[in-house]
């Protein structure tokens, strides 16, 4: 088993918090091994952000750190989905912001798209979590780390004061 | 033991600890300067010491200093500041230091684009140092390689009493990884050895039978003399030729002949191989994914990873590569270890595949120019 995920949106959006957590998750809470790698403009906000994932259940077929053919991807904003679509494979399971993401490719994916960063908004009043909210829905839709582990390194992750709201985005689509 | 999620710099600095680290000296540089501030955090929580130096120059001498107060020690650089290091190595080399100097590569020369990626410095790494001698240079490919190797570091300087490069990049050094992290005790830890004899009979450069002496350090009753004159066994200034050559070829071959043992690398997809693609570092990911897609489109490629690039065990890689029958070297510079391999490998076809990224080389990329050659 080989799985490649990519996480990318704009600088802001919590895409290498979210492509953290979830590859702490992964080596901490499953017995598969991973590689990952971070992209990130020099911009604290609005630039791009990439996180690469690549999972496997055998040691040697976690062999690169690179994205070349996406599984699962997150993407929170139009301009990374427009930038890395190609990126993605087909029968890719794939969720995007529609608060973010007004047009989505004619392309043979398994797309959720839900509005992550409202939800953020509305019900936990900041847009900061929609990270969390999106990650949630990931965990639900393929089971790829159990939710525990992941509510576990969020606790060992985020500032303790943002741990509660983070937990709990995270628990939006794995409750509902 | 735990596992856990960290960069290849993590690691290192992790690997570190758990081979009994005491005192890093270093002046920050990218891309390593996440060593010193986990360091600069971790260790003196464990008794060890940080310092921060005016420049590579003071770092390294004080690292080589405090091995002599027999605390394990480490610096971390990249280029330019090994560049500056290279001649208190020499030191090192000659006064038969314990030291790890962890190399992480990025791309130059110079200052040239100082976050990113390369191999450029690959033969630099051992061949920077005026005296022609050796160094032990060790290659990590993964965080899991970075943790390990570092731990191996410090255990080959410790027994072979001579600096060692741990030779990683930037790509590597930002790469997220699991890694089995383990604690002081939960690994083998080698310790230099200890002269056996009272002090009034220690000779500091008298290896006995073997080739490397038992080494005191300051404050153990012992008279130690640090000397980088050519010195006989007693450690005294001797201009002589026989006393030359007698230290020359002691040095030259107490790390010349532990190449079988110092022998590392990972292969894969070895089954009926006849394309070899032969790498280290980082580059070595690329051309793992490249064998890979080679093996599915019909070709009988395995992908070989060398973790110890200096000393050259050449019989070691002749052994290894028996019976294949086309060798590409597949690195992100020039095409410089290249150039060793093609000297061990006489009677095979050796190629190099120098592909410049700033990066990874796209696998698809090494897959391109090594079926330009089949």
């Amino acid at each position: 088993m080989r799985i490649e995920v990519l996480i990318a949106g704009r600088g802001g959006q919590g895409i290498l918090l979210l492509g953290h957590i979830l590859g702490r998750a992964v080596a901490k809470y499953t017995n598969l091994y991973i590689l990952g790698s971070e992209i990130y403009a020099a911009e604290t906000r609005g630039g791009d952000s990439r996180v690469d994932l690549v999972i496997a259940d055998r040691e040697e077929e976690a062999d690169f750190i690179k994205v070349m053919g996406a599984d699962i991807a997150i993407v929170m904003h139009q301009l990374q989905l427009d930038a890395y679509s190609h990126l993605i494979k087909d029968g890719a399971v794939v969720f995007l912001d529609r608060s973010n993401v007004t047009s989505v490719p004619q392309r043979k994916w398994r797309v959720f798209l839900e509005p992550y960063t409202d939800i953020a908004e509305r019900e936990f009043g900041t847009p900061r979590v929609a990270n969390m909210v999106a990650l949630g829905h990931l965990v639900r839709q393929t089971s790829l780390v159990p939710p525990e582990g992941v509510e576990e390194v969020i606790r060992e992750t985020v500032p303790k004061d943002w741990v509660d709201v983070n937990i709990r985005a995270f628990r939006y689509f794995l409750s509902r | 033991m735990r596992v856990d999620y960290v960069t290849g710099n993590t690691a290192i600095a992790l690997g570190s600890i758990a081979a009994g680290l005491r005192f890093y000296a270093g002046y920050p540089i990218t891309p390593t300067s996440d060593i010193f501030e986990f360091l600069a955090r971790e260790l003196p929580k464990r008794g060890g010491y940080v310092v921060q130096f005016e420049d590579e120059i003071a770092s390294i001498n004080a690292a080589i200093g405090a091995s002599w107060a027999c605390a394990k020690s480490m610096t971390a650089t990249s280029g330019p500041g090994f560049s500056l290091m290279v001649e208190a190595l020499s030191l090192a080399v000659i006064t038969e230091t314990p030291v790890v100097v962890v190399y992480v590569m990025r791309t130059g020369p110079s200052t040239g684009v100082p976050t990113r990626s390369g191999q450029y410095d690959v033969l630099q790494a051992t061949y920077g140092f005026h005296g022609g001698l050796v160094v032990p240079v060790l290659a990590p490919a993964t965080p899991q390689e970075a943790f390990d190797l570092t731990v191996r570091a410090f255990n080959v300087s410790e027994k072979l009493r001579t600096p060692v490069v741990l030779l990683s990049d930037a790509t590597i050094a930002h790469t997220y990884g699991r890694v089995v992290v383990r604690e002081p005790g939960e690994v083998e830890v080698v310790e230099r050895a200890k002269p056996s004899v009272p002090p009034e009979k220690y000779r500091p450069y008298d290896p006995g039978e073997g080739l490397v002496p038992p080494m005191a350090c300051f404050g153990e009753g012992y008279n130690v003399l640090v000397e980088s004159l050519t010195h006989d066994e007693r450690g005294y200034y001797a201009p002589r030729s026989d006393v030359q050559r007698r230290l020359m070829w002691r040095l030259y071959r107490k790390i010349v002949e532990s190449a079988p043992e110092l022998f590392d690398y990972g292969a894969a997809y070895l089954d009926g191989c006849d394309v070899a693609l032969v790498s280290y570092g980082s580059t070595s990911l690329s051309t793992l994914v490249a064998a890979k897609i080679l093996r599915s489109e019909g070709y009988r490629a395995c992908s070989i990873r060398l973790r110890t690039l200096f000393p050259v065990y050449e019989e070691g890689i002749r052994r290894l590569l028996n019976g294949v029958g086309k060798v590409f070297v597949v690195e992100n510079n020039v095409g410089l270890y290249y150039r060793e391999l093609r000297g061990v490998l006489r009677g095979s076809e050796v190629v190099s595949v120098p592909i410049i990224d700033l990066d990874l080389p796209q696998p698809r990329e090494v897959v391109e120019v090594v079926k330009q050659w089949l």
